[in-house]
């Protein structure tokens, strides 16, 4: 099973999690922008982090045979302090980078009229710097959040196949499905989605423009969702290429988007092969 | 870009003339340099007029633009190579064969004719002038495209031009350069020929060749400033046919044609792209980043080369360096360690504080970019011994360390037997690199 995992937050992740990761058949991933539990308080702080996820993390995903790739933007909830938005500011920079192949999260928290700015700033930035976006919807009052996110995606002109709408549910794929832009769905241990109810998903929508992952992040949380979510389908009659279509395929085709995928990790630099490339600080 | 990008049916000499067309359209070429040979599009064959309508009805459907080349090797002799010349006695044979490429070239559309002199000396001067007069007579009005070639009578565009003044400076007689062997002969470099071409430039071929070697090769394994040269084409507003000229590459024609077309878009978003930087600095904020995607293996010369260009004409290149490496992903923080090897002696200070930044992170990478030339130089001793002693503990190859053996000194040596000494205290190896540098100072 070769797996893509389309949104995970591997700066919260431990090497463990990475080497869990490859025996599972994780070979690329996403690994979005967000809140990082603790809140920022200036724009330098998202500026090292976008850094992080450009260069730090994926020269440790590399370590591991895993291609990482990044979506960078200003998460929701930070977008209503005063203090960070400004980062937007700085956001086109970051958006020409390799390894960018997408803007996200973007989307909204609590639906303030801050975040409706800087969602459709954004979305205006992803146009212009042709790239794909990846929507987070909202934890509280889910339902309206999505509705409200596929009427400012109509309206800022991009076209429907260039947006994922990420941890949807039972009651809100339904109008995704209908607007024609791709769905995500975040498999946790005991929140947003589990197995079984994925898989029923699948059965009832089937396997296009559908993606799974697992949002791992700081929280209590899954890096391994993908795989077991790819074994359920399985034990419910799903074949191998279906399975191969959710957890590989549409996430290529959806970040394939960009011209920017590298699936193939970036060797690890100046390291000889024979003495390995981790990253040794004289423990070996 | 103004012009069109080709490649030689003569590298695509095992294939037949309608596979390689094809071929070739398909990678995405614009351009074909058509050689007539025995098997692709044979002048003396009874069909000749026949073919060459089906071969221009498969060009225009294809989109290829055309020229014609007459560098076959056994055409018209089967024993001796390239044989008989316009400096040979039996002269008549190839400026018979000339003038029946100037009617298939009217036939196919073709920009031109190219043809070389010949092998011989400076007293068959007359004998050539005299057979390109009657080529140039015979025959329809086609433009000629008169190639100097390495060992030939005509070898350097200076003779190619003042055998062009000699005969009065016929319109139809033009240049053909392969900027190959610009490289490989002439005093200058294939930019500068460009621009003594001129508009008397009818036909380039593209190939890399090394000074003194009169051997095609792909591009990057030679001397050859491709980006320069695609950017003097551009300069000249040249817009005929450019076409890549591996004669000996066709046992892997396939695959060296996308090579080769890789390399020559990569050059021309280089050349493009150091352009911009030249008119407007600012731009290489978004530059710097593309170029990893748009050059690839290549990209941390290129960005090399548009910090070149940034320096150049930017009111403060040192901020300008502080700012790309400030907000730089990892490779374009390389780029930038690697440009203060050729312009931090302009700032050594900010430079220093580059530099010091990389031997900090934990990248092998940046720490190997950083003990570059420019470190050597400006770096504080304490700090570069660190540096050297910190690629030994991340298994970084002393390799990467400009001067290693210059610049050990003792107490670089007792750092590192004192590292030895530790490893071998837990039961650790010693990397062979520091048991090296070790052993050569016993």
């Amino acid at each position: 099973m070769r797996i893509f995992d389309p949104h995970i937050h591997m700066t919260s992740r431990t090497t463990d999690d990475y080497e869990a990761m490859r025996d599972a058949g994780v070979r690329a991933l996403v690994e979005p922008a967000f809140w990082l539990g603790q809140p920022r308080t200036n724009v330098g702080s998202f500026v090292d982090y976008f850094d992080s996820l450009l260069g730090w993390e994926r020269f440790r995903a590399a370590q591991f045979g895993i291609a990482h790739h990044c979506a960078l933007a200003l998460n929701p909830k930070e977008a209503n302090d005063p203090r960070c938005a400004e980062v937007l500011d700085v956001l086109p920079r970051y958006l020409a980078k390799d390894g960018v192949v997408a803007v996200g999260e973007v989307g909204y928290d609590s639906m303030t009229p801050e975040e409706d700015d800087a969602f459709a700033r954004q979305l205006e930035l992803a146009l212009r710097h042709d790239l794909p976006v990846l929507v987070h919807t909202p934890h509280r009052d889910k339902q309206e959040g999505t509705k409200r996110t596929l009427d400012v995606v109509r309206e800022s002109g991009l076209a429907p196949h260039r947006v994922l709408v990420d941890h949807l549910n039972e009651t809100t794929v339904a109008m995704v499905a209908d607007a024609g832009c791709w769905m995500g769905f975040s498999v946790y241990p005991d929140t947003k989605m589990d197995e079984a109810r994925m898989v029923a998903l699948l059965a009832e929508y089937g396997t296009e423009r559908m993606l799974v992952n697992s949002a791992a992040d700081w929280g209590r949380s899954d890096p391994l969702k993908t795989r077991k979510t790819g074994l359920a389908m399985l034990d419910a009659g799903f074949g191998e290429s279906e399975v191969d279509t959710v957890l590989w395929r549409n996430p290529v085709e959806f970040y394939g988007q960009s011209g920017r995928l590298a699936l193939e990790p970036v060797a690890a630099g100046a390291v000889d092969a024979a003495t390995g490339s981790s990253v040794l600080r004289g423990e070996r | 870009m103004t012009f069109h990008l080709g490649y030689g049916t003569n590298g695509f000499a095992n294939h037949r003339l309608d596979d390689a067309l094809a071929l070739i359209a398909d990678l995405g070429y614009t351009a074909v340099a058509l050689t007539l040979d025995h098997h692709h599009l044979d002048p003396f064959a009874d069909d000749v007029v026949k073919q060459t309508e089906r071969v221009a009805a498969r060009l225009h459907e294809l989109g290829l633009r055309v020229v014609v080349e007459t560098g076959a090797r056994y055409l018209l002799d089967p024993r001796r190579k390239h044989h008989p010349t316009l400096v040979s006695e039996d002269q008549a044979v190839r400026v018979d064969f000339l003038v029946r490429a100037k009617q298939i070239a009217l036939d196919l559309g073709a920009d031109c004719v190219s043809f070389w002199s010949g092998v011989g000396s400076a007293d068959d001067w007359d004998h050539l002038r005299s057979g390109v007069a009657e080529v140039l007579e015979s025959g329809p009005g086609v433009p000629l495209g008169l190639e100097p070639e390495p060992g030939m009578v005509v070898q350097w565009l200076d003779q190619a031009l003042r055998l062009r003044t000699e005969l009065g400076n016929p319109e139809e007689l033009r240049i053909t350069l392969d900027v190959g062997h610009c490289v490989a002969v002439e005093p200058q470099d294939a930019a500068a020929c460009i621009r003594q071409a001129g508009e008397l430039l009818v036909n380039v071929q593209l190939d890399d060749m090394l000074p003194g070697v009169h051997e095609h090769l792909e591009f990057g394994e030679g001397q050859l400033d491709l980006p320069a040269t695609l950017a003097a084409l551009t300069g000249i507003g040249y817009t005929g046919v450019a076409a890549v000229e591996l004669p000996r590459h066709s046992h892997a024609a396939p695959d060296v044609a996308a090579r080769a077309l890789r390399a020559l878009r990569a050059a021309q978003w280089l050349a493009d792209a150091e352009r911009a930087v030249r008119a407007d600095p600012g731009v290489i904020d978004t530059l710097f980043p593309a170029a990893g995607r748009a050059v690839g293996a290549g990209q941390d010369a290129a960005r090399v080369r548009l910090l070149t260009a940034f320096a150049d004409v930017s009111d403060d290149p040192v901020d300008g360096f502080t700012r790309l490496y400030r907000y730089g992903t990892s490779a374009e923080r390389r780029g930038v360690l690697r440009g203060l090897a050729e312009m931090g002696d302009r700032a050594p200070a900010a430079g220093v504080a580059l530099v010091e930044d990389a031997l900090r992170s934990n990248e092998t990478d940046l720490v190997a970019a950083a003990l570059g030339p420019f470190a050597t130089r400006h770096l504080g001793r304490h700090a570069w011994r660190h540096g050297v002693l910190k690629c030994l503990f991340m298994g970084i190859p002393l390799t990467v360390v400009d001067g290693l053996d210059r610049h050990s000194d003792a107490e670089l040596l007792r750092m590192v037997a004192a590292f030895a000494d530790e490893r071998r205290a837990a039961g650790r190896p010693v990397p062979a690199d520091a048991l090296a540098l070790l052993g050569k100072a016993s």
